[in-house]
């Protein structure tokens, strides 16, 4: 019976893949299909900030690194005329080395200081590339950003990123690399080690760990998935202003990671997909809806401060604990 | 750059320096005594422009009449915000950040729903300007310096000379010594959070009156806000004080030379290159 | 010689913490390090360890200058310490907090971490192992599944020890040890500590309970103010009227207020 036990997890994950990658047969709605390409792009955003918060290091500037990203991209492709491919993974390496050139001073400090420096990290991004207006197109924006290149292997089977399907086809397999590889991170000895970095980093730092490395070093991965959601969110919307990168956005890949619940891996992607279809879903009540998304963060950071995922084993507390007030009323 | 501009340039600076301040001083005053960065800080401050702007266009008061009704009824907003909104998450770093988050989003909204997404103005608090020698300075300009000198005065005064003002001065220095005192620290927070929330008020009606008012003044108000406190040390009035007016200073005079944006990337990387070598700020104590 | 403190000082603004400290650790040896409160002896510790870098001096470790060091580095080259506060993973278990200070036994790799290699895999194994097998030499193994922070404090001291010992250490600075154990804890970790001396660490020891300090140490420096006042075999200590002195000192302004 055990031996079957082992399989139930890798059973779960496989039909879930294959759910997703076999939806598009069966949606054709393209408003729905986009919704989820939106899921995709955040929940990439969401665990990678959670990552980096693996070692206790809240990063408010998050978009920034989305912006290197986003515009490396483009701007390689447009000015340089590189390989879409080649470029989306320079613009991830782009954001990594950013974060690596900032990395070391900044992790030394406090959690409250670091969550500041890295607010204005993001706008000084911001503000950087508002001012390079050359290369970026200032406020105005980069405009008609070209779509990823096509995809033909021999002359039969050919992808042209003209629809709104292969764009989720190819969020799809980031979302499947990204979290596979922070997944692999988190739950082997790297993540145990980050993870003692935030439970108590002189204990760590005692016991050989090189505390300011590993910090930098998650800082950076979270950067270049960050980076890679960029250059893809290039490709997608294929206009990119500086507006779209600024505190506000930050704050939301903050919000999406700690409501769906920091604890666990699962939570950020929980976070982002709930937080992400719910503003799509009351989109009816226009400027009334951010009312929606505030009344569910003040509910779960009122009644689950640790997050969405923490709902399973909240309501069977409370059911255990009826049955019990049941029993002893018998 | 002439004489004139220059000091025009001087006068705006000051002007907004002082505008900073009145916000800072709010922030750094809630987070030494509840230990939290009150990040819907800036939505308090655009709210008092909105409820100033309203008294003014809608029940037909004066600025000057507008601003201290302003004050008092968000302020009074400040004694809900501490009880139900801050109060359960004292002290708690990662939570208090998320109920501000709600709170900005909140608040911002309902400014959009109630105003609309433009901008607004108001009629001058003073028209007019003087003329010394060859330099024009504006009244308006000039009257929001003096508002501010005297409100931090005033500041200054409650701190130093009342009961209330020790007390939270002993709870910002140590919470749990000071309620060992007798303090009561729930009332000590909600006295904080009304002056930061007055003032904060103050701020944004003297902002919207002589610039502009719109539903986004207050998230780059906060991020201006943060940047002072940090430059003059978390918990430190006269850390505001200082760091309010020194990036003031700098959001003067650097646009007419070069432009705005880089006088926010200036800013901006002055206070990162400050946190980095000194991060108790000018006059923190950590 | 195994580690040499060279005319160390360290001060805090104008406040001398350590004062032209000189002293040395015999490998081999469980050496004890005593002085009234504030002596600063966990401000020796701090800067064998590289949490803080003398104002002036040397520290030099197995022929090494390891003055300056990070502390993970010192960690790396074989010295490990205990903290004065009980120290430890809260949300780990016992195994937990073992295995993840096995960090630097054996090395890791992120590709094959990452990877899940069979190499990592076994490493995983041997950790495991390993980080038992620690536990076991403490009497830590009933509690090793139980959360860090639910034991009782004579078990979290022991981790702490637990997890000074993951990271192999040739050299064992413990900070008060024994603080806040009642008698049967004490004694037992004073078995742990002799054992710990026959595998082969050298031990260097601070610890209040002079008993433990008198039974334990082959030989004893005292340090008052930052400065060495005596050092010798501990017979010879009990005896020395500088050390008298200081103790008694300090109680009996303790007993004047």
């Amino acid at each position: 019976m055990s031996n079957l036990k082992k399989f139930i997890k890798p059973t779960i994950y496989v039909v879930l893949i294959l759910f997703f990658f076999l939806l598009p047969l069966f949606v054709k709605e393209t408003y729905f299909i986009h919704v989820l390409i939106l899921v995709g792009i955040n929940i990439i955003l969401a665990s990678s900030l959670r990552t980096i918060a693996t070692t206790g290091q809240i990063s408010l500037g998050h978009a920034g690194f989305m912006a290197i990203g986003g515009y490396t991209t483009a701007i390689l492709v447009m000015k340089l005329g590189i390989s879409s491919w080649a470029a989306l993974l320079l613009g991830g390496i782009a954001s990594a080395i950013i974060a690596l050139l900032v990395g070391f001073p900044f992790v030394r400090v406090k959690r409250v200081y670091f969550a500041m420096l890295t607010l204005f990290l993001g706008e000084i991004i911001r503000l950087v590339i508002t001012e390079l207006r050359a290369f970026t197109g200032g406020t105005s924006g980069l405009l008609n950003i070209p779509p990823p290149d096509s995809i033909s292997i021999g002359s039969l089977f050919i992808i042209t990123f003209d629809t709104k399907v292969a764009y989720y086809y190819f969020i799809l397999v980031l979302v499947l690399i990204t979290l596979l590889i922070l997944y692999r991170i988190e739950s082997s000895r790297i993540g145990r080690t980050l993870y003692s970095i935030q439970q108590s980093d002189f204990v760590a730092e005692s016991v050989g760990i090189n505390v300011i490395s590993l910090k930098v070093f998650v800082w950076c991965v979270g950067g270049f998935f960050a980076g890679i959601a960029g250059g893809f969110y290039a490709q997608f919307v294929r206009n990119l202003t500086p507006d779209s990168f600024g505190v506000m956005q930050a704050i939301y890949i903050v919000v999406y990671m700690v409501i769906g619940g920091r604890r666990k891996f699962f939570g950020a992607i929980l976070g982002a997909s709930i937080l992400t279809i719910l503003p799509e879903i009351f989109r009816v009540l226009k400027e009334y809806e951010p009312f929606v998304f505030v009344g569910v963060l003040f509910l779960v950071i009122f009644l689950l401060p640790g997050g969405l995922v923490d709902l399973p084993q909240v309501i069977t507390a409370q059911i255990r604990k009826h049955r019990k007030v049941e029993s002893n009323d018998a | 750059m002439g004489l004139d501009i220059f000091v025009q340039s001087i006068l705006n600076g000051l002007t907004s320096g002082w505008i900073y301040v009145l916000l800072a001083v709010g922030l750094t005053l809630v987070f030494g005594i509840m230990n939290i960065v009150q990040f819907a800080h800036g939505e308090i401050y655009m709210l008092g422009a909105y409820c100033s702007y309203f008294l003014i266009k809608s029940c037909g008061l004066n600025f000057w009449e507008a601003l201290p009704i302003s004050a008092i009824v968000i302020g009074l907003l400040g004694i809900i915000l501490e009880r139900f909104f801050f109060r359960p998450f004292r002290n708690k770093f990662e939570p208090s950040i998320i109920v501000a988050i709600g709170l900005m989003l909140a608040l911002q909204t309902i400014a959009v729903v109630g105003f609309g997404t433009d901008t607004k103005t108001m009629p001058s608090i003073i028209p007019g300007v003087l003329r010394v020698g060859g330099i024009t300075l504006s009244w308006d300009r000039l009257l929001a310096i003096f508002t501010g000198i005297v409100l931090i005065s005033a500041l200054f005064l409650l701190v130093q000379k009342t009961k209330i003002g020790q007390a939270m001065v002993a709870v910002s220095q140590d919470t749990y010594a000071a309620s060992l005192q007798g303090i009561d620290v729930n009332r000590v927070s909600v006295v904080a959070m009304v002056l930061g929330c007055a003032l904060a008020s103050i701020a944004g009606s003297l902002m919207g009156s002589i610039f502009t008012t719109n539903p986004y003044m207050g998230t780059l108000a906060i991020t201006k806000g943060i940047a002072v406190i940090i430059m003059g040390g978390l918990g430190s009035i006269p850390g505001a004080v200082v760091g309010g007016l020194i990036l003031g200073l700098i959001d003067g005079i650097v646009p007419p030379l070069l432009n705005t944006n880089i006088a926010n990337i200036f800013g901006f990387v002055a206070i990162l290159v400050i946190l980095l070598f000194r991060p108790r700020g000018l006059f923190g104590h950590e | 010689m195994m580690l040499e403190i060279r005319d160390v000082t360290k001060s805090f603004g104008g406040l001398l913490a350590v004062n032209e400290l000189n002293m040395s650790v015999k490998q081999g040896e469980i050496i004890g390090l005593i002085g009234p409160n504030g002596a600063g002896k966990t401000t020796v510790f701090n800067l064998i360890t590289g949490f803080i870098s003398p104002t002036k001096g040397q520290i030099i470790f197995e022929k090494t200058n390891i003055t300056g060091k990070p502390p993970h580095a010192i960690a790396s080259r074989g010295i490990v310490r205990t903290f004065q506060q009980s120290a430890f993973l809260p949300d780990f278990t016992v195994l937990q907090n073992s295995a993840t200070s096995c960090y630097l036994y054996p090395k890791g790799n992120i590709l094959e971490a990452i990877f899940n290699t069979p190499g990592y895999k076994k490493k995983e194994t041997a950790v495991y192992q390993r980080a038992a097998e620690l536990l076991k030499f403490l009497g830590l193994e009933p509690v090793k599944d139980e959360l860090a922070e639910n034991l009782p404090h004579g078990y979290q001291r022991l981790l702490g020890i637990a997890i000074a010992l993951s990271a192999k250490p040739k050299l064992l600075l413990l900070d008060e040890p024994l603080g806040g154990m009642n008698a049967s804890e004490v004694s037992e970790t004073i078995a742990f500590i002799s054992k710990i001396r026959e595998s082969g660490t050298t031990v260097l020891l601070v610890e209040h309970n002079m008993r433990a300090v008198m039974e334990l140490c082959d030989r004893i420096v005292v340090i008052n103010f930052g400065r060495k006042i005596a050092e010798g075999l501990p017979a010879e200590i009990q005896k020395n009227t500088e050390v008298i002195k200081a103790y008694l000192g300090v109680s009996e302004d303790a007993t004047q207020c």
